[in-house]
C-alpha cells in the first residue's frame, strides 16, 4: 500500500514537472504560428530556426562563455577551496565562508548592476569580456561551495601516509589530493555550467551591443511574442542535455569499473 | 651497530615538554615496542623517527649518519598508520603499488612486487577491490603490504591493531611477529596495550611522561620492573612500602624477608613488588603472610582472588584453584618472587647495580 502511494505521487510529480516542457516541445512541430491551438505537424520551425544564423551564432556564444567560465571558475574556485581550508583559525575559515555564501544567496539583479557599475567605471568595453568575467565571477562560490564538504571529510593522515611513501608535495596533491577531490571538482564544474546557461538577469546587465546570450535573446524576442522558431530550440537544447546526462552516467559507471580493473593508473 | 639511534631527543610542543632526553638505540632485525599510556609521548617518537616532526634538539642517526633534517619521503622507512590512511580512490593494487611507482620502478617489477607482498599478507585475489569494500582486517593487512612492498629498512607501525576486534588483533600479532621474522626487517611497534607488546616484541622500550621508563627484554620488564610504573602499568603487581635492612634481606608489612635484591644502602625506603601469580595459597602454619578473603571470581584459566593482611595492605592473587576458607589462608613465596624497587632510581643505576651483584 505504501508502495503503490510514493510510485502514484513520484509518477504524478515527474508529469507535472515535465508537462510545461512537454508541451513546449510538442508545439515545435505545430502548424500553426502560436501556441494556442495544435493545428498539424511541421518541421518548418527547425528549418527556420537552422536557416537564422543570428540565432545560431548566439547559441554557440552561450555555450562557449559557459564552458570557458565554468572551467576558470572551476581552476579558480579550487584554489580557493584548497586556501580555505589550509587556515588554521577557525573564525577566518567561518568568515570567509560566509563571505562566500552571501554571493550565492545574493539577488543576480544586485551582482549584475554591481558589476555594470565596476565595468562602467573601470572604462572596461562591455561585451564577450565583460560577460565572460562576471560569469567566471558569479560560479567561483558555487565551485568552492561543493568542494569544500569534500576537503572537509578527507582524512588527513592520507598525506602524511602519501609523504611516507616518498611523495614529494607536487605529488602528493596530483595523486591523492586531486583524485580524491576530483568527484565534487566535476560537480562544482557542472554546477557552474549550469548556472552559466541560464543566467539572465547578470548577463542583461553587462553586456553590451553585438553581444547576446540565448536567454537574453529569447527574452527580447519574446516581448514580440514568442515565435515557435524558440520551442524548436527548446526541443534540441532538451535533447542535448538528455544526451548529456546520458553520458555523464555512462562516464561515473565506467570510471567506477576503471578502478576495479586500474593497474596502471598510479604509475 | 645499531642501525637507528636517538640523541638527546627533546621536543618541545607550545611550552609543553613531551619528550625529555630521549636516548634510544635501535638494532636492526629486532621486533621493538615503544609502550606507554595516552600522552607519554610515544606516538610523538615515532614521528620523530619517520620524520614527520623536527624535535626540538637533539639528533636521529640512521647509519650513522644524521638524518634529523630529512622529511618523511627521504627516509628509508615506511609507516602503518593507526587509521590505515589507505587512499579511497584507489583500487587495493593502485594503493600498495603507490610507493614504487612513485620511485618509477618499471611496472613488470611492480606488478611482481604487489603480487607477492599481497601474497605475504593473504590477500592474493583483491588486487581490484575498492578500499570501502574491505573489513577493517583487510584493511590493516592492505596497509601492512602498502609499506612493506617498498622494502624498508625500518618499519613503524602507529597502534594498528588498536581498531580491530579482540580475536582478530591476536591473530595480526601472531601474523605480525611472522611476518617480521620473515622479512628479518626492524619493526618499531607503538601500542598503549601491555600485552600486545609483552607477546611480539624481542625489546620493550617503556614510556611515560616523556621519558624512557626502562628498555629491555620483556622478561626483563616484566620481572624486574625499575620503579612503581613500570610495575603497575606491565602486568599485575602487588606493591608495598618496605624498608631495606641488608642486602637480600627486606622488611615490609612488619615482616623482614629474605629477598633476591641487593647493593641498597642499609635502612634505606623501598617498594617491594610481588606478582599476583607468584603468590601460593597455603595454610596458616605455612604461610609467610595470613591475609583474608574478600573477594573472588573466576577467570576462566585462573582465579582472581582479592585478599587483605591484618595491616590493610590488598593483595592480588592469581590462583589455579579457588581459596577454600576465606578467614586467615596463608600466602607462600619464594624470596626470588620478592622484587625491591629503589625510589627514583634511574634506569641506568638500576642497570649497574643489577651488574654489581647478579653473575
Amino acid at each position: 500500500m505504501n508502495k503503490l502511494f510514493s510510485r502514484i505521487y513520484l509518477t504524478i510529480l515527474i508529469i507535472l514537472l515535465y508537462l510545461p516542457i512537454f508541451y513546449l516541445i510538442l508545439f515545435a512541430f505545430n502548424k500553426g504560428n502560436n501556441m494556442g491551438v495544435f493545428q498539424g505537424f511541421t518541421l518548418s520551425h527547425f528549418q527556420e530556426l537552422f536557416a537564422d544564423k543570428r540565432l545560431i551564432s548566439i547559441v554557440i556564444n552561450t555555450f562557449l562563455i559557459a564552458i570557458l567560465s565554468s572551467l576558470f571558475a572551476t581552476i579558480i574556485g579550487l584554489g580557493g577551496a584548497l586556501l580555505i581550508d589550509s587556515l588554521k583559525s577557525k573564525k577566518a575559515v567561518n568568515t570567509y565562508l560566509s563571505l562566500n555564501n552571501i554571493l550565492m544567496v545574493s539577488p543576480d539583479v544586485i551582482i549584475g548592476s554591481s558589476f555594470l557599475i565596476l565595468f562602467t567605471v573601470l572604462g572596461f568595453s562591455l561585451g564577450f569580456m565583460s560577460v565572460l568575467l562576471s560569469h567566471i565571477a558569479f560560479s567561483i562560490p558555487i565551485v568552492v561551495l561543493m568542494i569544500i564538504p569534500r576537503l572537509k571529510e578527507m582524512n588527513r593522515t592520507m598525506i602524511d601516509a602519501a609523504q611516507d611513501l616518498g611523495a614529494t608535495n607536487f605529488q602528493v596533491f596530483s595523486k591523492v589530493t586531486l583524485p580524491y577531490l576530483m568527484p565534487s571538482i566535476l560537480s562544482g564544474f557542472f554546477m557552474a555550467f549550469t548556472y552559466s546557461l541560464d543566467d539572465f538577469a547578470v548577463t542583461f546587465f553587462v553586456t553590451g551591443n553585438g553581444f547576446e546570450t540565448l536567454s537574453v535573446e529569447v527574452y527580447s524576442r519574446a516581448r514580440q511574442g514568442v515565435s515557435l522558431e524558440i520551442n524548436a530550440l527548446s526541443a534540441l537544447i532538451f535533447i542535448f542535455s538528455l544526451i548529456m546526462i546520458v553520458i555523464y552516467y555512462l562516464l561515473s559507471v565506467r570510471s567506477k569499473k576503471m578502478i576495479k580493473n586500474g593497474k596502471g593508473r598510479v604509475v | 651497530m645499531s642501525l637507528l639511534q636517538l640523541k638527546n631527543v627533546t621536543q618541545v610542543f607550545d611550552d609543553e615538554v613531551v619528550l625529555k632526553d630521549i636516548d634510544i638505540d635501535i638494532e636492526k632485525g629486532k621486533f621493538y615496542s615503544i609502550l606507554g599510556p595516552s600522552g607519554s609521548g610515544k606516538t610523538t617518537m615515532l614521528r620523530i623517527i619517520s620524520g614527520f616532526s623536527k624535535p626540538t634538539s637533539g639528533q636521529v642517526i640512521f647509519e650513522g649518519k644524521d638524518i634529523s633534517n630529512f622529511p618523511a619521503n627521504k627516509r628509508n622507512m615506511n609507516t602503518v598508520f593507526q587509521n590505515y590512511s589507505l587512499f579511497p580512490h584507489l583500487n587495493v593494487y593502485e594503493n600498495v603499488a603507490f610507493g614504487l611507482a612513485l620511485k618509477k620502478v618499471d611496472e613488470k617489477t611492480i606488478s611482481k612486487k604487489v603480487a607477492k607482498v599481497l601474497q605475504l599478507v593473504q590477500l592474493e585475489h583483491f588486487e581490484g577491490r575498492m578500499i570501502d569494500e574491505l573489513s577493517g582486517g583487510q584493511q590493516q593487512r592492505v596497509a601492512i603490504a602498502r609499506a612493506i612492498v617498498n622494502e624498508p629498512e625500518i618499519l613503524l607501525l602507529d597502534e594498528p591493531l588498536s581498531a580491530l576486534d579482540m580475536k582478530l588483533r591476536k591473530n595480526m600479532q601472531y601474523e605480525l611477529r611472522q611476518l617480521q621474522q620473515e622479512l628479518g626487517i626492524t619493526f618499531i611497534f607503538v601500542t598503549h596495550d601491555q600485552e600486545e607488546a609483552l607477546a611480539m616484541s624481542d625489546e620493550i622500550i617503556v614510556m611515560n611522561d616523556g621519558i624512557v621508563q626502562q628498555s629491555g627484554s620483556p622478561v626483563d620488564i616484566y620481572d624486574e620492573p625499575v620503579n612503581h610504573f613500570v610495575a603497575n602499568f606491565i602486568g599485575e603487581s602487588n606493591i608495598v612500602d618496605g624498608q631495606m635492612l641488608d642486602d637480600y634481606q627486606v622488611k615490609f608489612v612488619g615482616k623482614e624477608f629474605e629477598c633476591a635484591d641487593a647493593g641498597i644502602p642499609q635502612n634505606e625506603r623501598v617498594e617491594v613488588v610481588i606478582r599476583p601469580e607468584d603468590l601460593d595459597i597455603t595454610t596458616k602454619d605455612n604461610g609467610k603472610l595470613i591475609v583474608n578473603v574478600d573477594s573472588q571470581s573466576f577467570r576462566g584459566d585462573h582465579f582472581e582472588i582479592m585478599a587483605h593482611d591484618e595491616d590493610d595492605n590488598n593483595w592480588l592473587i592469581h590462583s589455579t584453584n579457588p581459596a577454600k576458607e576465606s578467614m586467615g589462608i596463608g600466602l607462600f613465596f619464594e624470596p626470588e618472587d620478592i622484587h625491591v624497587m629503589r625510589l627514583n632510581e634511574s634506569e641506568e643505576d638500576f642497570d649497574a647495580r643489577l651488574e654489581s651483584y647478579e653473575e
